[in-house]
């Protein structure tokens, strides 16, 4: 299975009002190649892009956010699971591309006997699920957007997949503003917006 | 710490909004958090890493979520790698709220050189970071030291520390 053809298939499902959150893999320049429109917050590597996404998912509660993952990023901090579990947000989906390999420079651990969603599941993630074939996935992937989560998917893709993106990749200062200002267009947006009073400050202070 | 620092601490999370609570449980701070976990207005989570913590909060921060990471000075080396993402490179609005271990004046039974690498390492950890930071020492001053490092993360839009010792912690 491709890294690609999954991203594809999401990208039809995801509509500009969920919010999404990748690591720096090849993920990154596929999904912005794909996402039409909407949110999204790019290259949270080294085991961040999954408590970051859960964190977006508390405070945007009524909202799917959604987490594109890798296996080597998730294995750093595997604790991000139990935090998953620990906060248990309805409205997440992290899928994990897990291509068993550290790019062209060796195999991941999962390449022998680690299981990531076996990883999951022990955290305490009750949706969970690994998927080999493009049929799989859209078995899966696009009712867990659907539907209440948290939800947990390991995704079986090829290594060594790549992708040239033609369009400049954003800073990530321009990339995180970019964000910004798109979930602060949003209504259910409940943080400070630039340029309002700050809480508990009196008007003049 | 004691009961008035804990009540200043409190009125100021109010003050400005502060309502959601992100910690890994620590000596030095397990009263203020037990007192945050009584008071119906929090809602708190206990998360089981701190660099999870740091960017779980740093997520919900950016949200919008008006939050705070109570942890120990320890739990800002640990969570260095998370910290040098959520500050230098997103500039991501985060506070952070960390006892000074180490700091003169702790004789909570860490001691020698463990002690000492705290106090070592802690600050010019922040420097190298160009977090931002504040020490809060002393009880007159917690109050709005803690109303305004976490205005600063929002005017900064990026993270900013407040390091407790002295009479506010010890």
């Amino acid at each position: 299975m491709k890294r690609y053809d999954c991203l594809e298939l999401l990208a039809s499902h995801v509509d500009e009002e969920m919010i999404t959150v990748t690591c720096l893999t090849s993920t990154f320049n596929m999904w912005r190649a794909l996402r039409k429109g909407g949110p999204s917050f790019y290259n949270l590597n080294l085991g961040l892009c999954l408590p970051f996404a859960v964190g977006l998912s508390v405070a945007f509660p009524a909202r799917k956010v959604i987490a594109l993952d890798a296996d080597g990023s998730l294995m750093i901090d595997a604790s991000s699971l139990i935090l998953t579990a620990q906060v248990n947000p309805a409205n997440l989906v992290a899928l994990v591309f897990d291509n068993q390999s550290y790019a062209r420079m060796g195999e991941t651990a999962t390449a022998g006997g680690t299981d990531l969603e076996a990883m999951a599941r022990g955290a305490g993630i009750k949706h969970t699920a690994t998927v080999r074939t493009l049929e799989e996935f859209r078995a899966v992937v696009p009712e867990a957007l659907q539907s209440a989560g948290p939800s947990f998917f390991v995704a079986k893709v090829e290594p060594g997949e790549r992708f040239k993106n033609p369009t400049p990749p954003p800073t990530a200062r321009g990339m995180k503003d970019t964000f910004v200002q798109a979930i602060t267009r949003l209504p259910d947006y409940q943080g400070v917006r630039y340029g309002t009073p700050l809480p508990g400050v009196p008007q003049g202070e | 710490m004691d009961q008035e620092a804990i009540a200043l601490t409190i009125e100021a999370f109010k003050e400005v909004g502060i309502n959601y609570i992100v910690t890994l449980p620590e000596e030095p701070t397990h009263d203020l958090v037990q007192r945050i976990r009584e008071d119906p207005y929090f809602e708190t989570v206990t998360v089981p890493s701190e660099g999870c913590g740091i960017t779980f909060c740093g997520g919900a921060s950016l949200g919008g979520r008006r939050c705070v990471f109570i942890t120990g000075i320890a739990g800002l080396l640990v969570g260095s790698w998370a910290l040098s993402q959520m500050g230098p490179t997103f500039s991501i609005p985060l506070f952070i709220m960390a006892s000074y271990r180490g700091d003169f004046g702790d004789l909570s039974g860490v001691q020698g050189t463990t002690l000492y690498t705290f106090n070592q390492v802690g600050e010019p950890l922040l420097q190298a970071l160009r977090i931002p930071y504040r020490i809060a020492d002393h009880k007159p001053t917690l109050k709005r030291l803690v109303r305004d490092s976490y205005l600063a993360t929002l005017q900064f839009d990026a993270p900013a520390v407040l390091l407790l010792t002295g009479e506010v912690l010890w």
